[in-house]
Order: C-alpha cells, then structure tokens, then sequence
C-alpha cells in the first residue's frame, strides 16, 4: 500500500509540481518550436512520453546492472544519450515497418527527440534520484505526462497570441516566452497540493 | 559563411547572431541555471569549454567521419567532452558541480553544441572552428551572465553572492522561480530585437537553419512548417 | 556493404577512443573527488569537534556488538578517541537531524543542526549550550522558553549521544526510559497485575512508602519502598522476596490504602467556602480531598497568537488532618500548547507534596507560563483555605 501511494506521489509530482518543462525547464525547445498546432503539440507529446519510458525501460537496468557491476559509472551520459538515439531510430523503423498509421502521427516527431533534453535528462534523474525500477517507470510517464499536458495547454494560449497585437520588438518569440512564463505561474498553484492530497 | 574573416568570425556569435537572444538555442540552461550569476557563468564557461573542443576535433576529422553517421559520432564525442567537464568539475569544483547537477550532463543534448558542429565545424577548417566556438561559447556565455545578473540582483538582492544594500531587503522572489525565468528571458529578446532593429539576421536562422535536427528531418516536416511561419 | 562497414567501424573507433580517454581521465579525478568528498564530510564534522581528525564512519558490522539509543543514525570514530554521533529525532515538527561531538573525556565538545523543519530557529545556536557538558550535567541545562519542545528534544538528542558513547567505551547503560523501567519493575514485583497499573491518590497518609500503585484488574498493589518495588496481593500477602521489616511497612502501607474511605461532604452546608471548590471528600483519619479549579491562561491570558481555550485547569488535592498536602494531581487543563500545559506533568503538580499552607507558594513556577502558575498556586491556596472551614465545620 505503502509502495502504491508512493507511486502515485511521484507521479503526481512529476506530472503537476515539478512539470519538466514549466519548472525544471527541461524541453523547452520543443515547446516553444512545435506547441503552434494542437495537433502537433499532442503528436510530439505523446512521441515524447513514450520514448521517456522506453529510454528509462532500457537505461535503469543498464546502469544498474552493466555500467554500476562494471566500475564506468563515469561513462553514463555518454551511454545513455547513444542508447536514446539507437531507441529513436529503432523506434521509427518499427513504427514504419509494422504500424505505418502510427508512424504517419508520430514518425515526424521522433527524429528531434533524440536531442531533446527532457528524455536525457529524466534517465539521469531517475538514477540521481535513487528511484526504484518501478519508480523510475512510473516518473518517466509522469514527466511525459507532464510534458504532453504542458504542451496541449500552451497550444491553447499561443493560438491566441498569433491573432494579438504585440509591440513590434515582442513579436515572434518574446511574446510567447511571456506567455509561457504565465502558463507557468499557474502552475505554482499545484505547489503543495501533492503533499496535502496524501498527507 | 566560409568567406568571412577571422575577426568576424569570432565576434558573430556575440551579437549579431547572439546563439541564446537572436538564435533561440539552448534554451534550457539559459532558463534553469540562471538565478545566479555564479550559476550562469559557470554554465556558460563549462558549455563553451565544451564547444571549443569539440568544435576543434569534429573539425579534425571531417573528412574521416562517414556522412551518414555522423550525427552520432558528433553525440558521442561531445558526450566525451562534457563527461570530462563532469569529472574535473566534480574534483576540483564540487560545489558548482552540486550546483549545476543534471544540467551539466545536458550540455550534451545542448542545441548550441551540436548545431555548430552540424552547421560550422564540419565545414570549416580547425583554426576556424575554434574561433568559432569561442564566439559561440562566449555568446553563451554573455547571455546568460546577462540573465543571470538580472535574476539574481532582482530575485535574490545580491550579486555573485555579495548582497546589494537596500535590494537585498526588497527581493522579488519571482525572479527566481520558473515563470520569472521565462519573463526575464522574454525581455530580453525583445530587447535585443529593439536594438538590433533590421540589423539581426532575418528569421531564417531561426529554426531550421540553426536546428541540430535539420540533418535528421532535411528541413521537411515539422521545422518546414514552421520556417514558413516564420518567413511570414 | 563496405560502406556500410566503414562506417560502423569508424563510429566504434570514436567510441572506444573516447572511452579510453575518459577511463584515464577516471583515473586520475576519481581519487581527488573521493578525497573532496571526505574533506567536505569531515568539514562538518569538525564543526563539532574542532580538535578531531581522521574520522571514520562505523559500519553496521563494527556497531553490532552494542546496543545504541535509536535516535544514533551514523556513528564516526576520531583518531583521539573521541565519537561524533549523528542523531534524528522530532522536535516540534519531525526531521531534527543534529551533529555532536562526545570527547575522549566524554565531554559535549560540539553540537549543531544539520536539518530541521522546526519553525522558532531557537535550535540553531542551542547546542554552544550544551559545549562541555556530561551524561551527569546535561539534565540541567534549561531549554529555551520560546522552543521548549525543540530544544528538549535537541537536549535529549545529545543526552543519546552522551549515552551512546558510554555504550562505545564499555559502559552497561540501561537505554530504557523511566516509564519503561517503572513498568517493568511493577510487572516483576505483581505478576498478576498483567502490566496495568495505576498510581494510587493518596488520601492517607503512609509511612515508610513512597508511592503505591493499584493493579487495575483488583490483584493487588506494588509499594515502592525507596528502589525497591514490593508487591502485595489484595489478601495482603507479600509475593516479592524482601526483608521482614520492608514486608511488614508494605502490608501496613496496602491495610490504610483498603481502609481508606472517602466521605463526600455536600458544599452547601458550610459557609465561607472559596466559589472554586468543586467537590470536597475526607476520610476517617481527617484527611480532606479537594476538587478545585483554577483561572489560568484559558481563562484570563490570550492573544490572537494563542487564544484562550476558555476552560479552567482542575486540581485534585489531598491535604492531610494536619494540613500537609498528601497529593495533587491536574485532573484537566486546557492551557497553551508547549507551554503552560507543563502543568500537566507530574514534573510540575508533584512539587506540590508535603508542603503546607505556608510554604506552598514556593514551588518552582513554569517557565514562560505566569498565567498557569499563578491560576495554579491560586487553586491550591483556595484547597487551604476551603480546608480550614470544613475543619472548622467538622
């Protein structure tokens, strides 16, 4: 029981107080690059969550079991960010070959995943964190939770910010970063709201 | 690109095409290490340590690096350089290294790192390429020195660590949390817009141009939609 | 194909030139970060114990032999002889975790904070206190007025610690608390007691017995006889093993508890009687068993940072014929939080035995708790004076 709601804090912890993007500023690129359509916000949301948990599915064990037994602990950014990229390509082989339909969604997503610092970052964090196997699944969706969520909201905002009249100087990307800096002042408002859910 | 002088070379990345303000890369460490200017600097020189070398080296072996996996060469050799920015951080400056923590290890994935050997350094000669990457480096650098001292003096009331009588008393916390980040970020760009007025490259090396990705997606897709945008 | 082969193989030739350099580049940081490392826990550690080096961190398989206070987390050797102990405790929010220093002379020779979530920050310079102090002294030094919870807590932290490292040099330590050694006294001497046991109010006085605690389910009583704990079964046989003299002060002791009787007296029918006295009882010999409340803080005190709760604290005095109290005890009280609720501790109401009338006022007040105290003292004063009208009635 004990486990189950530990879980379920850190999932909402990672999905609500410590969105990836609006307070860890992990994967801004993408979100500030792809958040225009709702359409392809979703896509590279979803595109992003799953290949967060495949890369932690392969990357715990690899640290645990290849790189800790082995002493090259130091080797771990440079194995992790090639075994993202190896599970990017791989991905959108078997996406093409196997689920065309899928690949059509999300195959244009995927190759700017690999340098997406989101998905490296929370393979690290999950290992700095001293997260559990399970634990560390269960943050991944989490933090891909929480990415797709941060971009399908910022999607909403910017579809109004196109059609407003900004000072020339704030046209383009200032004026969304604002945006973006308010989107992320709401979410502030869940600081604390995990900790009293399941005091 | 190749016809420019040495001088401009260098001096390129400092303003003009500014990799954080006018180029929007490397986004995230401008965000998450800037509430101190200790943080900034310290990021931005780590960053540029990196970028120098692996500029240099990926410039070195150009011609020996086969085109179709070269972006995984390139990943893995600035992996090398940061993972050793790691180490002799982590021996002999263990407190910027706690600082920095994870954003450290993301300099690898950083856009700025992997843009300029995709864009510059396999394409130009050794001596251009590190000019190149300390312009770049120094670019970086100076931007988020620039963020930092605006986050930390307002959020924090003091510079450096060294508490500013008066402000240090009347600290706008906002500056230092996430959305201050984004704000301060925000202002700055438009700033740079202002002033550079006509001057800033057009929006063209705003996305796909300066995109790592591009040799990935061949400009098709999602960047092609948006650099259409953008051109409007 | 060959193609295909070149660049697999340039790609692992990056790889691995990469990797052999980092492995030497390993080589060279790993030991200056360990020894970074071990310069920063040791910078800690000599904050609280200045003259210490070479610190080592004991290992669950060097402390399996010893018994150590629960709230002793990590343990570190010092090259003199000396312990730093890591202790966690709660003070007034749980998470205290406090760093000291016990000498090669068991002397504190340092204590600090590393985490709290305590919100005074009265913590923070309490443990240059505590510097120099023994497992002897350490009981006197008074916590701070605004943190009482917090700093006895941080006292009694470094009290573990003082224990722990008595437990390190050899020392048989009986790491029980007093109510778990009073419980297990109580078992050994009654047995058939089954553990519940309750302290008698005493409405007589007893000779050569300090205190008699009453077997909840009728078995019997345990008199406590200066250390030793005597227990008499409800038909008066003696089932501990003690001398003759100490067997027949018990029996004596249990015959006047069974005899005492309680009269209720209606208050109505004297004059004069202080409008606190609640309910008023004596017994054959002339003792008188009081029940009256006193305005402390609930009442008279509160502010919008404590406000009053609105309830009286209720005392329960017994005064013997001779006008000496036999016992008092606070029966409810609704006083501040952490402060004047001292005053349901026996620390505080047994002060009140054996005095009298005239020198009652002279227990030690609470600190921090004017209100309580006074209202308190007020209440027992009102028992002597109700007192000498029953007296003057009977």
């Amino acid at each position: 029981m004990d486990t189950l709601r530990s879980l379920i804090i850190i999932l909402m912890s990672s999905v609500l107080v410590n969105n990836y993007v609006l307070n860890r500023f992990l994967g801004i690129c993408p979100f500030l690059g792809v958040s225009r359509k709702l359409s392809s916000a979703t896509g590279m949301g979803v595109a992003v969550t799953f290949v967060m948990l495949v890369a932690t599915l392969v990357t715990w064990p690899i640290q645990y079991f290849v790189l800790n037994t082995l002493g090259l602990g130091y080797l771990q950014t440079i194995v992790f960010i090639l075994v993202i990229a190896a599970l990017v390509q791989f991905i959108e082989i078997l996406l093409k070959r196997f689920i065309p339909s899928l690949h059509a969604g999300l195959g244009v997503y995927l190759p700017l995943i690999t340098t997406n610092c989101a998905v490296l970052g929370v393979t690290i964090n999950n290992i700095t964190d001293g997260y559990t196997f399970l634990e560390s699944v269960v943050s991944s969706l989490g933090c891909g939770l929480g990415f797709l969520l941060a971009m399908v909201l910022f999607s909403g905002v910017r579809a109004r910010i196109d059609n407003s009249d900004a000072p020339p100087a704030f046209r383009g990307m200032p004026v969304t970063l604002i945006a973006a800096s308010i989107v992320s002042m709401a979410f502030f408002g869940f600081a604390g709201i995990v900790d009293a859910l399941f005091a | 690109m190749k016809k420019d002088g040495n001088l401009a070379i260098l001096l390129r990345g400092l303003i003009a095409e500014n990799p954080v303000f006018v180029l929007i890369l490397g986004t995230c460490p401008s965000l998450a290490t800037t509430t101190t200017v200790i943080g900034a600097l310290s990021m931005g020189l780590a960053a540029m340590a990196v970028l120098i070398c692996s500029n240099a080296v990926i410039s070195l072996l150009r011609r020996i690096i086969p085109d179709t996996v070269r972006i995984p060469c390139y990943i893995v050799i600035i992996a090398g350089f940061v993972t050793l920015v790691q180490m002799v951080m982590h021996a002999y400056l263990p407190a910027l290294y706690e600082m920095l923590g994870v954003y450290l290890a993301l300099i690898t994935v950083n856009c700025i790192i992997l843009g300029r050997a995709e864009m510059f350094a396999s394409k130009n000669p050794v001596g251009k390429a590190i000019l190149d990457g300390i312009g770049m480096g120094l670019g970086f650098t100076l931007a988020l020195l620039s963020m930092g001292t605006v986050r930390e003096v307002l959020g924090s009331g003091s510079f450096a660590g060294f508490a500013i009588p008066f402000l240090s008393e009347h600290t706008v916390d906002f500056f230092a949390k996430a959305p201050g980040g984004f704000m301060v970020f925000g202002i700055m760009i438009a700033v740079v817009n202002a002033v550079s007025h006509g001057k800033a490259p057009k929006k063209k090396s705003f996305s796909c141009e300066g995109c790592p990705s591009l040799g990935l997606c061949h400009g098709e897709s999602v960047c092609a939609e948006q650099a259409e945008k953008e051109a409007k | 194909m060959k193609k295909a082969i070149h660049c697999v193989a340039t790609l692992t030739v990056i790889c691995l030139v990469v990797s052999v350099l980092l492995a030497f580049a390993n080589y060279i940081t790993a030991p200056i970060i360990r020894q970074k490392q071990d310069e920063a826990a040791n910078a800690a550690l000599l904050v609280v114990m200045p003259e210490g080096k070479d610190f080592v961190l004991l290992t669950e398989d060097d402390l399996a032999s010893y018994t150590l206070p629960a709230t002793v987390t990590k343990v570190y050797r010092e090259a003199g002889g000396g312990y730093v102990f890591e202790l966690t405790t709660s003070g007034y929010a749980s998470g205290l975790v406090l760093l000291c220093g016990v000498g090669a002379d068991g002397a504190v020779t340092g204590a600090t904070v590393l985490s709290s979530q305590e919100t005074l920050g009265a913590e923070n310079s309490y443990g240059d206190r505590l510097v120099g102090r023994r497992a002897e002294d350490i009981e006197q030094v008074d916590t701070v007025t605004s943190a009482t919870k917090t700093t006895a807590a941080y006292r009694n932290a470094v009290r573990d610690a003082l224990l722990a490292f008595a437990v390190l040099g050899g020392a048989d330590v009986d790491l029980r608390s007093e109510a778990e050694i009073l419980a297990e006294s109580l078992n050994t001497a009654l047995p058939s007691g089954e553990g519940a046991f309750e302290k008698w109010f005493v409405i007589e006085a007893l000779t050569g017995v300090d205190d008699v605690y009453v077997a909840e389910n009728g078995t019997g009583y345990v008199c406590v006889i200066g250390d030793e704990y005597v227990g008499v079964k409800a038909d008066g046989t003696v089932t501990s093993q003690t001398d003759t003299e100490t067997a027949q002060t018990a029996a004596a002791a249990v015959a006047t508890v069974k005899g005492a009787v309680l009269t209720e007296l209606s208050l109505g029918s004297y004059e004069g009687l202080p409008a606190s006295v609640q309910a008023a009882a004596v017994t054959e010999s002339g003792s008188v068993v009081l029940t009256v409340r006193g305005a402390g803080y609930g009442i008279l005190g509160g502010s919008s940072y404590h406000p009053a709760s609105g309830e009286y604290i209720i005392v329960r005095v017994a005064i013997s014929a001779e006008g000496t109290i036999l016992d008092c005890v606070t029966l409810s009280q609704a006083e501040s939080e952490n402060i004047g609720d001292a005053c349901a501790d026996e620390a505080f109401y047994g002060q009140f035995d054996g005095k009298t009338a005239q020198n009652y006022a002279e227990v030690d007040g609470i600190s921090g708790a004017t209100y309580t105290t006074d209202g308190y003292k007020k209440a027992i004063g009102d028992a002597f004076a109700a007192f000498n009208v029953l007296k003057g009635g009977v």
